[in-house]
């Protein structure tokens, strides 16, 4: 398997944080703007409704107080998840998650397409978020950071607190559950 | 349900979905992709749902930034060794007893060995043993003790000189690890 586009830009997320250390603001941007989309689509994927950003921007503001601690063993990327994801579960601990529909308003979008496609668009990520409310937790984390980030089994392990073999087995179960509801709806 | 029984390839299909295979990989999935009607199903389903949350927030990197603290480095603290900051401030404390107020002087040369019932003025290992509970362990021989029993300005002006000529003969930081609690073998100090 060829590295990933995130592994391959590793030794360049390193150098920005060490640019950052040296006092280069223009390095966090960098790392911001590179690594902040993948984590809000994760936080919508994981059932996040509400204060997407400010989430993106906890991670983010927790990520480069802690950086010393990050040693690169595994992905930037990876490692961001896990902040997010914990933030996440705090979040949910906090306070009762609503899973109430957000209308998408037309200025939050990251999107090319045009209205019409944008409406299909909208319906199918109706369809997709629906088939994804009926896995478990677990499940959802691990399918859409398969599927979605394309992150490996290791890297998902790393991310949700388990291992390469139950990470195979949740995402296993959740793609044959997702396929039924696509095909029944 | 994917009725393929090539798990090996329904792996790779996520990453064939993100274009993350290598070119073998790549030929090999996309040739059974072919002639499986249950993978191409799948990579269906996954590019559906990979091309789902086009909608989420776009993020302000900048105002996120801004609320980014400057970095700063934690210089881990040296911890001094427990048992010389111990035997620091046991020297530091009789020091300060030595000079600030409370008594007259008492001068005394020894060269032999005494006990360790010494006045809490006394600066020398004898007084680290104390303070660690072991009572009447023999010291070694040590230099001159002072013991301090009386107002400074009760010392006459050759005193007082005397005084501080003799402090500055003791190992008042000591040069090595203090001595151990517990002698193992008392030697000239029995």
């Amino acid at each position: 398997m060829t590295p990933s586009p995130d592994r391959k830009a590793e030794a360049t997320d390193l150098e920005l944080i060490d640019r950052w250390k040296g006092g280069d603001s223009r390095a966090a941007t960098m790392l911001v703007g590179r690594h902040s989309a993948a984590l809000a689509r994760f936080a919508v994927s994981a059932g996040e409704r509400e204060g997407v950003d400010e989430l993106v921007q906890d991670t983010f503001v927790r990520a480069f107080a802690s950086l010393d601690s990050f040693r690169g063993e595994s992905s930037l990327r990876t490692w961001l998840f896990t902040i997010e994801r914990r933030l996440m579960l705090d979040r949910r601990r906090a306070e009762k998650r609503s899973r109430a529909t957000v209308p998408v308003q037309e200025t939050d979008a990251v999107s090319e397409y045009g209205a019409l496609d944008g409406l299909i668009a909208e319906e199918a990520q109706e369809r997709v978020r629906r088939s994804l409310d009926a896995l478990s937790p677990t499940q959802r984390e691990v399918f859409t950071l398969r599927v979605q980030q394309g992150l490996s089994y290791k890297e998902i392990a790393e991310v949700v607190g388990s291992t390469e073999g139950a990470a195979r087995v949740h995402y296993h179960n959740a793609i044959q559950t997702v396929k039924e509801f696509l095909k029944n709806e | 349900m994917n009725n393929c029984l090539d798990s090996e390839i329904q792996e790779m299909l996520p990453d064939l979905a993100h274009e993350t295979l290598d070119e073998p990989s790549r030929v090999r999935v996309e040739a059974h992709l072919a002639s499986c009607e249950s993978c191409r199903e799948e990579l269906g389903v996954i590019q559906t749902v990979k091309n789902a949350f086009v909608f989420a927030p776009s993020i302000d990197a900048e105002r996120v930034v801004r609320q980014i603290p400057p970095y700063r480095s934690i210089v881990p603290e040296v911890q001094a060794p427990a048992r010389s900051r111990v035997a620091q401030w046991l020297v530091a404390a009789g020091l300060i007893v030595t000079l600030v107020g409370g008594g007259s002087l008492v001068m005394s040369r020894q060269g032999k060995v005494t006990s360790t019932n010494q006045p809490v003025a006394s600066v020398n290992n004898s007084e680290q043993q104390s303070a660690a509970g072991v009572a009447d362990v023999p010291t070694t021989e040590a230099g001159p003790s002072l013991a301090f029993a009386g107002s400074i300005d009760d010392l006459s002006d050759s005193s007082l000189v005397q005084l501080m000529a003799d402090m500055t003969q003791f190992d008042a930081l000591p040069a090595t690890e203090p001595e151990p609690v517990f002698a193992v073998d008392a030697g000239e100090g029995q």
